[in-house]
């Protein structure tokens, strides 16, 4: 943590801050009317049209001459109808942003995926579908996943192709120059409407793996370099667990079946989970080359949303990081109470820890607990499923507001943490690796996300050295307006 | 979810009842229908069989353009609802995706629309008069 270096960056923007707030407007502004807290900004409507591009301003430090190329994220944007409030965070429709980054110049545009959901509740303004954590109206019909499908979660560029995920429905195809929608993707006709997880593994040369997870039933996806569907096959994992993410090392997809179990699949989807600890954390281990070739081990019983990546060991020990929570954390306050500007430091006694699961070749996983609270791991795309230094994770908590406050990397060769406190006043969301111009190892990469500066209700991208995060950032630049937190996204 | 997988043996076994002399027609017109290939497969049901395995009638119709239309005759006057699926690859089967979800067409007589599950008799029943009846179902 460097404090004084946070404070000289605000010191040093103190000049564009005074500008910007005065010129912010929209979502600070109408925030600021219904007396929310500052904070809310993370949690208030985006424009029904999105966001025309527009260029951010450079305001602090100088942009890395190699640093070209989009930074697409995707999150929920859209909230609350009149006095209405949406049931849950994640039931919000998905907004599609680009920060297109080209010679020290950042341009920011926006556009919400046009679901069913999305037009329907537009036209009606008012909730109506069924979903994560919504009951939905009966007047909404749902004959399948694609008609509850919110597409805000995550985004995956495949040969040129940008797709807007969910978890439960079918990936949505986009134009990545306008942010337009053009319609589910359908991967094999048999395969219409198969669910297509948020979180897809893409191997450095570009080959994806995913899953669609139904119920204990999971369906495996291989997708080439072309874009093409290469295979699908089907495992069973034995129970209806809450599969939000998975991982996967050179030779293996690993399926954490974590033991929050879904009993009833009946809307709102949350309400189905019953965590039963008393079945560990299992994990099935699948051959990429023949998905028939299993083997199971097991662990401690966790929760989790997010993993960074696995690698394997000569002797074929299997290791990732993960953030790990010790029983879950939806429910009862968080991802609801937000959105109405509510916030309880105990909706969050539990915090994500960074861990390191090692899967001996036989026998029990062990799990080594950093004591690193974060989430959202991020790690170098050249080194996905292969030895790496390093993971960054959004971290650090504030006692007067949702959100992590830090950007924290972690370098398991070294087992030095170093990290970024942006303080209260920013919230700090997933920051993606970037590779540097000719670098080899991950330590030659660049760190791009983004923060809502919450005091002057405005957005920010900023870039940092992945190997020294802890000196700050190396550039900021700011919108003049501000945006909802997203959740996941990527660089092409 | 909604399944319809055993419309293709409803309408299988429907197709060979014999209509019943001096009762009530019905025609129904099936529109929209997206692609020019394949073959609308029409159950046509009363209450007692709508949510069973077997219909008072159906319809086999190969589709060469955008609509297909069914005729009935002699149906005992009252209420029906029709359940379909639209063949595209003529396999025979309402195909669907590995997790059971429909992957071909399908539509309920007044357009209605099912909600984890296939439409309500309540919605798709509609009346056949005495003197004849057309009904329209909108594919989409």
């Amino acid at each position: 943590m460097d404090l004084s270096r946070r404070h000289f960056i605000e010191a040093g923007m103190g000049a564009s801050l005074a500008g910007a707030v005065g010129v912010s407007f929209g979502l600070s502004a109408s925030a600021k009317a219904n007396s929310m807290p500052a904070w809310h900004l993370g949690y208030a409507n985006a424009p029904a049209g999105g966001f025309d591009p527009a260029p951010m301003k450079l305001v602090f430090g100088t942009p890395p001459s190699d640093l070209k190329g989009s930074l697409y994220r995707n999150g929920p944007a859209h909230f609350s109808y009149g006095d209405e409030y949406a049931s849950h965070w994640f039931d919000g429709d998905g907004l599609i942003h680009r920060i297109a980054i080209e010679d020290g110049q950042a341009v920011h545009q926006a556009r919400f995926v046009e679901t069913r959901k999305r037009r329907e509740e537009q036209a009606a303004q008012t909730f109506l579908a069924p979903g994560f954590g919504t009951l939905g109206d009966e007047s909404y019909y749902v004959e399948s996943a694609d008609d509850t499908n919110a597409a805000n979660t995550s985004v995956l560029m495949v040969d040129g192709e940008l797709l807007a995920l969910w978890e439960a429905g079918s990936a949505f195809s986009m134009n990545p120059e306008t942010l337009e929608t053009k319609g589910p993707k359908t991967w094999r006709d048999d395969l219409k409407g198969m669910p297509f997880l948020a979180h897809p593994k893409v191997e450095p040369d570009g080959r994806v793996w995913n899953l669609a997870v139904g119920g204990s039933r999971v369906g495996i996806y291989r997708i080439g370099t072309n874009g093409a569907l290469e295979d699908f096959g089907l495992v069973n994992i034995g129970r209806a667990a809450y599969i939000h993410d998975w991982t996967m090392s050179e030779r293996h997809l690993i399926i954490l079946v974590q033991p929050w179990i879904n009993e009833s699949l009946r809307p709102p989807v949350v309400a189905g989970f019953e965590w039963q600890p008393q079945h560990g954390l299992q994990m099935l281990i699948v051959d990429k080359d023949d998905f028939s070739n299993q083997r199971w081990t097991q662990a401690p019983a966790r929760m989790f949303f997010h993993t960074g990546s696995a690698w394997e060991e000569s002797d074929g020990t299997i290791k990732f990081d993960v953030s790990f929570y010790k029983e879950p954390i939806l429910g009862v306050g968080g991802g609801a109470a937000e959105i109405r500007g509510e916030w309880d430091q105990s909706y969050f006694s539990e915090e994500g820890v960074l861990t390191l699961v090692e899967i001996p070749p036989q026998g029990d996983a062990k799990l080594i607990e950093t004591g690193i609270i974060g989430e959202f791991p991020q790690v170098d795309p050249r080194f996905r499923g292969k030895s790496r230094n390093l993971v960054a994770l959004a971290s650090g908590a504030s006692n007067t507001r949702p959100g992590s406050t830090t950007l924290a990397v972690h370098n398991w060769t070294s087992g030095e943490t170093k990290a970024f406190d942006f303080g209260d006043n920013r919230i700090v969301e997933e920051f993606l690796f970037v590779p540097k111009s000719g670098g080899q190892s991950d330590l030659e990469s660049w760190l791009v996300g983004p923060v809502l500066n919450i005091k002057a209700g405005v957005r920010e991208i900023c870039v940092f050295d992945a190997a020294h995060v802890d000196d700050g950032p190396v550039c900021i630049w700011q919108a003049e307006y501000s945006w909802p937190l997203g959740f996941h996204g990527t660089w092409a | 979810m909604t399944r319809l997988t055993s419309l293709t043996a409803i309408v299988a076994v429907a197709c060979m009842i014999t209509p019943v002399a001096n009762a009530a027609d019905l025609t129904v017109n099936v529109e929209n229908i997206a692609q020019t290939k394949g073959t609308i497969m029409l159950g046509l049901f009363d209450q007692a069989t709508y949510n069973g395995d077997g219909a008072v009638n159906g319809a086999s119709l190969k589709v060469e353009g955008t609509s297909v239309t069914a005729e009935f005759e002699g149906l005992e006057p009252g209420e029906y609802a029709v359940r379909l699926y639209h063949d595209v690859n003529d396999d025979g089967e309402m195909n669907t995706n590995p997790f059971g979800m429909p992957t071909e067409p399908f539509a309920f007589s007044n357009d209605a629309k099912g909600r984890f599950g296939p439409a309500k008799w309540d919605a798709a029943k509609f009346v056949v008069e005495a003197d004849g009846t057309t009904h329209t179902i909108t594919m989409n």
